[in-house]
């Protein structure tokens, strides 16, 4: 239906945030990818010669590399978990007819404008921390060992930090979703006789679909390079326990000065971040076709 | 200011309001957020009420990020900044690749013969001082006098590592909260790893032999790390592993700790009542040895020093001389006491009564910083200089690396065996890496 | 919903909802609690709750150390400045993409999404040097190109969901009217939009507000916003959790509250095309 000059025009249109984001991906990955193949640690100025692919070799053989994909993994899926399921219950509670809906609402989505540098030291100090930390004190009232969390549970910390974190915007795109749903429908449902989890298994969850599809999506582009929560909490340690792909190269690039490593490491990461990516959007594709 | 220096770096168009309002110099101050630099700030009303045509601007941060600023902005001449705040690890290794700006024609006021020697030493190449001292520390024993009495035992001036085990055994009581040491435990090259390594010092361990082969799989360093995991897991405080100076000057202060070995600049915030709760109780020791002629001590300054290609060489020459006098000494003593002047830099600070007499820590924080040498740190010979750190630059990568195996040991994810195997390791690799060794 | 609910029910829903929202919301009760307490009674075991001496000391304290209002101006123009500027670029680019769409627009917007996955340590070093080159090292201008850049994706993925549920019939009969491209946008398309458009203003403001690795990384003294503020009170010598505490209230005070007076506005539009 489209005629060629609203075609021509569309083009036009588009054509500036093309080219910007076009401009901003690919000088950047220009230089990231010429400096790869040198040798170049600011630390040590010099000719930076030509070495090939030694970087990416002393990048993937790193003793954290591995790890540091798993870790990766573990952070984005755990918080995915939680933040999905914590979200539908929290929407589905949220629905519900109450008084001071509102402040209700003011108080679940607050964590979400706190700054990641904040909230991880606001969790690492007043509430982690084994010894003045306010987990502690809870533990030592119920007459228990305090627990050393950043230690001896890092990772599963920091997903719990993240998910504190993007919980209220899971919970905000699933209410908004639930919301929408025709009451109606339900109504007939349970007139039929229909369980009340045999509706949110058959109606609910079905309609919420679209909307877990764009929370994943969401959240995987920012989870994927979650980088201050693990500077402030743990230093990526202990050991490599909780380093994952974003802090290696920081790690190498900004704490070695190794630019070179570093830049192979982004490398590394952004062809990793594209396979998530592909396979992202063949799921969204499919949900999200109009 | 920063301006100027980028019209002088090409971006002529853009910046060439900068070049108008030069009447003013301002100087942009790069320093860490301890609490000797907020006093300096604090105080800078001084400074600029002396030099009315030179305005600060400070950017203050904590010690990791401020470090991960400064080096990248000197090495790529971002020209950020034209005071920096660094430490005596990057000194030397910044001098001789010409970032920083040499400190000569001092004025004769400033008395830069003054400077502690083992300081300005470790500050100067080929006689010509490249930063200035703003403070210096040593590492020492801090430790509670009352719970040594009620425990019934006393601490030696000079304790060696079985003295601070059996005292820190006698004075542990988990039950009251409290421990008997608290040593660091947070991953990193100036965190852990300085306390590691003066450690290894004493223990006749070292990075390096003379052929620039790592040493983890040695003897001494087993006996280092099994000492430092055994006094740890007795008697330290849970989450040891996550825990730097900072986090082990709140336990102290608070009152948790029996022991704590770290920086003597630490002895003048215990014992200042307004924030300790236990600061007429701490009693001072060297740092122990195990009998083979070296301490577990390091040696460390926190410097003033200026990048290369700032446009207001003199004016920070005139701040730095300023931060770092006899007169801010005496400036911080009329405000704040002379418990509170900022330490270890200047010979004649030692020899004033009135700050012997105000620092009950004084004596035992000169003896300290006189029995580290930076030149000669280990029981048998190394190829490199420095105490607590090895002047070479891939140092803070390789450093931090080991420092999260010892952490991780610390936290009992892996063992002390396999901590150094993977500490061996991974020196090992990065030595290649760098040419070192083949 | 047009059930008839028992109060009982309505009762036990209000403790329930009250209990988690507390919770949830206890972290940030906590901290602004703590930022008013002494140095000591903040930690204080057993935990002080309101029984302790009000002071105020810790907010002296840190506005006589950092120049809280220049951090706070900062992050005021470089939030709001980075988003007016991302709306401008993407909403032509959001409308042709709803209706004009092509083969290959969901590519394209896909393709926009994938941009900000590149992870942004890898390339700091890169960017810094063009910075330098530029003279946009510590400028606010810099800072809000690259937060532009940064959100850009994700502005104009929203406004292409919400475009996209504009009937076209309604610009149809607007075009049938005589309506010019730009009537049909300006009158008759961004009235409609306007729920959508202020959602995404107001979300991008916050991811803005809290973007914390570009804006301490590219800031000196002279643009540095409130991320860098608070980097100076991360673990400094001594007690410091009242400090900390009040330092990072001061830093999300600004974003709360405007994000608490805004939330109809900023939960009606975050549907990111979910709802159909």
């Amino acid at each position: 239906m489209s005629t060629k000059a609203s075609r021509a025009a569309a083009r036009l249109m588009i054509s500036p945030s093309v080219i910007l984001l076009l401009g901003w991906m690919l000088i950047p990955l220009g230089m990231t990818l010429y400096f790869s193949v040198l040798r170049f640690n600011l630390l040590m100025p010099g000719d930076n010669p030509f070495v090939g692919f030694e970087n990416y070799r002393y990048f993937l053989t790193d003793p954290g590399f591995t790890a540091a994909i798993w870790n990766t993994l573990a952070l984005v899926l755990g918080v995915l978990v939680i933040t999905i399921f914590g979200g539908i219950l929290l929407a589905l509670l949220l629905d519900q007819p109450m008084f001071g809906q509102g402040i209700v609402r003011i108080l679940v989505i607050a964590p979400f404008f706190v700054m990641p540098t904040v909230s991880a030291l606001v969790w690492k100090n007043m509430f982690l921390n084994p010894v003045n930390g306010l987990f502690a004190h809870l533990f030592t009232a119920l007459g228990l060992q305090p627990y050393d969390f950043l230690s001896q549970a890092p990772l599963a910390s920091i997903i719990g930090i993240v998910a504190w974190q993007w919980l209220p915007f899971a919970t905000l795109i699933l209410l908004t979703a639930l919301q929408s749903l025709d009451s109606e429908q339900l109504e007939a449902a349970e007139m039929d006789g229909a369980t009340p989890l045999s509706r949110f298994w058959y109606i609910m969850l079905p309609h919420l679909a679209r909307a877990i599809t764009v929370v994943i999506l969401i959240q995987t582009i920012f989870l994927l390079s979650v980088f201050a929560e693990i500077l402030v909490t743990t230093n990526g340690g202990p050991g490599y326990a909780s380093t994952n792909l974003t802090y290696l190269i920081y790690v190498q690039s900004l704490l070695q000065y190794d630019v070179g490593m570093g830049s192979a490491g982004g490398v590394v990461a952004i062809i990793l971040a594209n396979i998530v990516a592909i396979f992202l959007m063949r799921m969204i594709g499919k949900n999200l076709e109009a | 200011m920063t301006a100027s220096i980028r019209t002088l770096l090409g971006a002529t168009a853009l910046c060439a309001t900068g070049m108008a309002a030069a009447a003013e110099t301002t100087l942009t101050i790069a320093t860490v957020n301890n609490g000797d630099m907020i006093r300096m700030q604090g105080l800078a009303g001084d400074f600029t009420a002396k030099h009315p045509d030179i305005k600060l601007e400070w950017v203050t941060l904590e010690e990791n990020v401020l470090r991960q600023r400064v080096t990248q902005d000197i090495a790529t001449k971002g020209g950020q900044f034209d005071v920096m705040t660094i430490g005596t690890y990057e000194v030397p290794i910044w001098a001789k690749q010409d970032w920083l700006e040499p400190l000569d024609g001092l004025s004769d006021d400033y008395d830069a013969g003054d400077i502690l020697p083992a300081i300005a030493g470790g500050l100067s190449i080929d006689g010509t001082l490249y930063a200035a001292p703003f403070y210096g520390e040593s590492s020492m024993v801090m430790y509670r006098k009352d719970l040594m009495e009620k425990a019934g035992m006393e601490m030696p001036e000079a304790p060696t590592w079985d003295d601070i085990a059996k005292a820190a055994e006698a004075m542990t009581d988990v039950s009251a909260g409290i421990y008997g040491i608290c040593l660091r435990g947070k991953a990193g090259w100036g965190e852990n790893m300085a306390f590691l390594t003066a450690a290894a010092n004493s223990f006749g361990a070292r990075w390096f032999d003379m052929d620039w082969k790592p040493q983890f799989d040695t003897e001494q360093w087993k006996t280092t790390l099994t000492t430092y995991l055994d006094l740890m897991g007795k008697y330290g405080p849970p989450g040891a592993s996550s825990n730097g100076f900072n986090e082990n000057l709140a336990l102290f202060q608070s009152g948790k700790c029996g022991m704590w070995i770290d920086a003597t600049v630490a002895a003048s915030f215990v014992t200042n009542p307004n924030d300790s709760t236990v600061a007429d109780q701490v009693g001072f020791a060297l740092a122990p040895d195990a009998g083979l002629g070296k301490r577990g001590n390091w040696l460390w300054a926190w410097t003033l020093g200026i990048p290369a290609g700032t446009d207001a060489p003199e004016a920070a020459k005139t701040f730095i001389e300023w931060a770092t006098s006899k007169d801010y000494l005496a400036l911080v003593a009329e405000k704040e006491g002379w418990a509170n002047v900022p330490p270890g830099t200047r010979t004649s600070l030692y020899e004033n009564p009135e700050y012997l007499e105000a620092a009950p820590f004084a004596e035992m924080t000169l003896k300290s910083m006189e029995a580290a040498d930076p030149t000669n740190p280990t029981v048998d010979p190394v190829p490199y200089t420095g105490v607590q750190f090895v002047a070479i630059p891939e140092f803070q990568g390789i450093g931090t690396a080991v420092g999260q195996q010892f952490s991780a040991a610390l936290a009992g994810q892996i063992t002390a065996d396999q901590a150094l195997q993977n500490a061996q390791t991974l020196t090992e690799r990065e030595m290649k890496r760098g040419g070192y060794i083949k | 919903m047009a059930r008839a609910v028992t109060t009982q029910r309505k009762a036990l829903n209000t403790v329930i909802a009250w209990g988690v929202g507390i919770l949830i919301f206890f972290p940030i009760l906590w901290t602004i609690l703590t930022s008013f307490k002494t140095e000591a009674e903040a930690i204080a075991d057993p935990p002080l709750w309101f029984n302790f001496h009000w002071t105020l000391e810790n907010y002296v304290t840190v506005q006589e150390r950092s120049n809280y209002f220049r951090h706070f101006w900062n992050s005021v123009v470089i939030s709001v400045g980075s988003t007016l500027i991302g709306l401008a670029i993407a909403v032509p680019a959001a409308w042709a993409m709803a209706f004009v769409p092509g083969k290959r627009t969901k590519d394209v917007l896909m393709w926009m999404l994938s941009t900000k996955m590149l992870p942004p340590v890898g390339v700091l070093v890169p960017l810094y040097l063009i910075f330098r080159n530029l003279g946009l090292l510590d400028t606010r201008t810099g800072l809000v190109f690259v937060l532009t850049m940064i959100n850009l994706p994700i502005i104009i993925w929203m406004l292409y969901t919400y475009f996209k549920e504009i009937p076209n019939d309604i610009l149809e009969a607007a075009r049938m009217d005589g309506a010019g491209l730009r009537d049909e946008v300006v009158h008759v398309l961004l009235p409609m939009a306007v729920p959508g458009m202020a959602s995404t203003v107001l979300l991008n403001i916050i991811l803005a507000w809290n973007e914390a690795f570009w804006t301490l990384n590219l800031t000196a003294a002279k643009a540095a916003p409130l991320t860098a503020f608070i980097a100076s009170y991360s673990s400094p010598e001594g007690l410091f959790y009242a400090k900390l505490s009040a330092a990072s209230t001061m830093a999300i005070a600004p974003i709360l509250i405007m994000g608490w007076f805004s939330q109809k506005q900023l939960v009606r539009g975050l549907t990111f095309g979910a709802v159909k």
